[in-house]
């Protein structure tokens, strides 16, 4: 017991016998609280081991990987929520995230839908590398992609484009499975009628259920092609969607689609709080950014060190994040496309590119800090992660 | 390197002021971090156009450069308050009820009493002498502890020997009548944690003075600003930080710190050990029980862990005079009721007619969020345990119901808000507890109770040899005190080291 004049303060004797009473009572008591964080575990994983239990062709460039856990139970997430799978592809640890497609009520497994992109590192090694039975490591799921019924009202318009699709399907399928009352009225954008992942699943939904309503849109159609072409305009979507007094507008796709949507959703008057928009990586092209300094190419390369950790050689259009992950430096990725914040690392020196609706804390933009999956450099580095 | 003076196990308010004090000194420091951000609690997350500051609603104990209070003095110290730009807020706090009663006290003397008479003038005599009292009280206790007087007695500090021990409420009820005007004055037991009826009149007499005399602050970038500040501080003294990188282990020699080995599995040898996470875990997880001497350990399990709490975060599109918020610190209130019966609402999953605090840092920083745009943090508190008992299966929807059940709640004053939410995220009990790695997911530390204030609990002060403690376990919760305690653990290894 601590000495002090406290000793002498009135009612000092009480506290005492207070102390004295928990400190028997206490003896019983269990110390640590193991089963806290196995609960929080429950809930938020930092990594869940799966095994691919099928694989499901959908076109002729895409297919789902319906996974199954291993060791665990899959954690509840909310329908448009993304996994960040961990892969080592030829020596490179790097990840990729991808929207489960499969809804949450769907405890038994967890399905992503994987569209092969040209050139691509990870779609290409899982759809031609991952069989039946491989295991994959992948986070828990993450993102603030989804239906919020605080504030959302009772009607999705969503706006979907290629493999932007995915999210949509599980939540789709969650408002059938579990009967849910909220409506759908789904976009669906598609270079060509081909490349439509889900087409049959979904125009079969619309057929059964009034409350979802399906409207392929495709660009280039071909002559025996008889739903709508183009692209989704104002029009087509004031045309279509009928009262839009109490609807959310969700879009998933390219960045060419948030390009040519929003926009036009801006003309039929949505006030910016009734749109969300789910990330999808960093920009294809960084140096067509707007901001981007005319004087750095493609072709330059800059020093990056990383204190305690290697040097090396990264080119100026290139995320930094990829560069280090080449180079056998992994910090934490989830979303690579500058949201979550995960591959956050200070900048000792040096100047890095970023887009400029990144969002980075006010002060961690004065101090330096960046996000390595949309940052780029544009002189020699030194950082800290 | 693998080999320190000292390492610091996380960079909370209390690690960071730890780990830059020690550095400061000519120290070699490491500082481990699970997460990827130095801050703890005190960060902020970004949402859409939005950045949500956490935690840090009113900053207590700056005052300002010709009346400095005692956080001023610590962050002078360390060498941060050029970095950091602090916005002063005009109004202490406010006081809503649906039925339209609403107070607004400011944080001058005068004013405060001019404005609590006005509102409540059949106590105005009563409110003279409370106020008298809790001056007393305060100037007492900065005599006797903050100055050290080496001869306190009774006789000087009369009110500090007769009122420390005594309960808010039963003080409250011997001076006053109105239940509203009681309510209205013992609302900050949310910042502390524990219901008027068991909270030491200690505290509340405290942080209502300091609040009066040394201001409430807000900080331009919100806490993140000042933990980055200090961060900064701390390399810029030669120290080692590793982020995404806790410790798993102490390892001792009988009684004696002898290192620690991290999450990534390899060792650093130190010879002291700054921890800013809770001796249950410290004691616990990373030394053993076995290892601690069971007076410690009964010590430590004789005490309650503090509350948890529900916290929504609503971005805005437009300016808070748009929905009516025109106070930085606004509590809503739906009954006047201090007995017990708070300790149950801070028990059940539900909420009804609990206390709750709307903080819009909008109205003192109009820079703080976007143009055009506003954000408000919501807080009612609720103990972590109850929500361990939800099934994993349900706690989505149970979240949504309770977020739901708080809209309702923040519009029956603010009856415009639904139709301007741009964004809105909600933390229960378990995000804090995945988050801050806190028993529970508690915020203040132990409940502070009276038989567990610094009187009477170690504090900083640990049976292991080189290990000390920092932070809202090693005596108050808050901003304020868990800077400081940083400072002090960092006072007791240098003079160890003779190196003060």
């Amino acid at each position: 017991m601590r000495k002090g004049i406290w000793e002498e303060f009135d009612g000092y004797r009480d506290i005492l016998t207070e102390i004295e009473a928990s400190r028997l009572v206490a003896r019983k008591r269990s110390f640590t609280l193991d089963f806290a964080d196995q609960y929080i575990h429950r809930l938020h994983p930092q990594q869940l081991k799966l095994e691919v239990a099928d694989i499901i062709p959908e076109t002729r460039d895409t297919r789902t990987f319906r996974l199954v856990p291993t060791d665990t139970v899959l954690p509840p997430f909310l329908a448009g929520q993304y996994l960040a799978l961990y892969l080592d592809v030829n020596g490179i640890c790097t990840s990729r995230p991808y929207s489960i497609s499969s809804p949450p009520n769907q405890v038994g497994y967890c399905d992503i839908t994987v569209k092969r992109v040209p050139h691509g590192l990870v779609s290409n090694f899982l759809l031609d590398r991952i069989r039946k039975g491989d295991s994959l490591t992948t986070s828990g799921p993450q993102g603030n992609f989804y239906f919020n019924p605080l504030v959302h009202g009772d009607t999705m318009i969503c706006l979907a484009g290629g493999s932007g699709i995915t999210p949509f399907m599980s939540m789709i399928r969650e408002i059938i499975e579990c009967s849910l009352s909220r409506k759908v009225i789904l976009y669906y954008g598609n270079t060509s009628s081909d490349d439509i992942i889900f087409h049959e699943a979904l125009s079969h939904i619309a057929e059964r259920f009034d409350h979802i309503r399906y409207i392929p849109v495709i660009e280039t159609a071909t002559d025996d092609y008889e739903g709508q072409c183009g692209l989704i305009t104002a029009d087509l979507i004031k045309e279509t969607a009928g009262n839009m007094e109490t609807a959310t507008f969700f879009l998933c796709g390219p960045q060419g689609m948030y390009d040519f949507c929003l926009p036009q959703i801006d003309q039929l008057g949505i006030p910016r709080r009734k749109i969300r928009k789910e990330r999808y990586g960093p920009p294809a092209d960084i140096s067509q950014d707007p901001a981007w300094p005319p004087d750095i190419e493609a072709t330059h390369q800059y020093s990056v060190s990383v204190k305690g950790g290697p040097q090396f050689s990264a080119p100026a259009t290139v995320p930094l994040l990829v560069s280090l992950e080449k180079n056998g430096v992994v910090p934490p990725a989830i979303c690579r496309s500058g949201e979550c914040s995960m591959c956050r690392v200070k900048v000792l020196s040096g100047k890095v590119f970023q887009p400029a609706n990144t969002p980075v804390r006010k002060s961690d933009t004065r101090y330096g800090y960046i996000h390595a999956c949309v940052s780029y450099p544009l002189t020699d580095i030194e950082i800290l992660l | 390197m693998s080999k320190f003076d000292v390492t610091i196990i996380g960079a909370g308010n209390g690690g960071l002021t730890a780990a830059a004090s020690l550095a400061q000194k000519g120290l070699n420091v490491l500082l481990l971090e699970r997460h990827n951000i130095p801050g703890g609690c005190a960060t902020s997350f970004c949402r859409g156009r939005f950045e949500f500051e956490i935690a840090l609603h009113q900053l207590s104990g700056l005052g300002t450069p010709e009346i400095p209070g005692p956080l001023r003095m610590s962050l002078d110290k360390l060498g941060v308050m050029d970095d950091l730009n602090f916005v002063e807020i005009a109004d202490l706090y406010s006081v809503h009820n649906p039925e339209g009663f609403h107070i607004t006290l400011k944080p001058q003397k005068e004013q405060f009493l001019a404005e609590l008479k006005n509102a409540f003038p059949h106590e105005k005599e009563a409110i003279d002498s409370f106020f008298d009292l809790v001056y007393q009280y305060a100037n007492d206790m900065v005599g006797a502890f903050i100055f050290r007087d080496p001869e306190p007695s009774r006789a000087k500090y009369p009110r500090l020997y007769s009122y420390a021990f005594k309960k808010a409420g039963d003080v409250l009820d011997d001076f006053f009548n109105d239940p509203l005007l009681k309510a209205v004055l013992s609302v900050y037991w949310g910042y502390l944690g524990v219901s008027i009826d068991q909270l030491a009149f200690a505290y509340l007499a405290m942080v209502l003075w300091q609040y009066i005399e040394f201001k409430p602050y807000h900080i331009k970038g919100g806490s993140q600003a000042l933990s980055n500040a200090i961060f900064n501080k701390f390399l810029s003294h030669g120290g080692w930080a590793r982020f995404n990188c806790g410790a798993s282990q102490i390892i001792t020699h009988g009684d004696t710190v002898a290192g620690v080995i991290t999450d990534q599995g390899d060792e650093i040898t130190c010879d002291y050990i700054v921890s800013n996470v809770s001796p249950i875990v410290t004691y616990g997880l990373m030394i053993g029980e076995d290892k601690i001497p069971e007076s410690t350990i009964t010590e430590v399990k004789s005490r309650q862990l503090s509350t948890s709490a529900l916290t929504m975060f609503i971005g805005f599109d437009c300016e808070p005079e748009q929905i009516g918020i025109h106070e930085s610190t606004n509590f809503l209130m739906l009954n006047t009721d201090m007995s017990i019966r708070n300790h149950e609402r801070m028990r059940r999953i539900d909420i009804a007619d609990e206390l709750m605090v709307l903080s819009c840092y909008d109205v003192s920083d109009p820079e703080f969020s976007p143009p055009g745009t506003c954000q408000a943090n919501i807080v009612t508190l609720k103990y972590g345990e109850p929500w361990l008992r939800i099934s994993p299966q349900q706690y989505l929807d149970v979240k949504f119901r309770c977020a739901e059940q708080m809209l309702k709640r923040v519009q029956a004053i603010y009856p415009d808000i639904r139709t301007h939410i741009e964004e809105i995220e909600v933390g229960t009990p378990l995000t804090h507890m995945r988050y801050l790695g806190h028993p529970l997911g508690a915020i203040y530390g132990f409940e502070h109770q009276t038989k567990d204030s610094l009187f009477f609990q170690p504090g900083r002060y640990s049976p292991i040899k080189g290990l000390y403690f920092a932070g809202g376990w090693a005596g108050d919760g808050g901003f304020e005190p868990t800077l400081r305690s940083g400072m002090a653990a960092a006072n007791s290894i240098a003079k160890k080291l003779n190196q003060v």
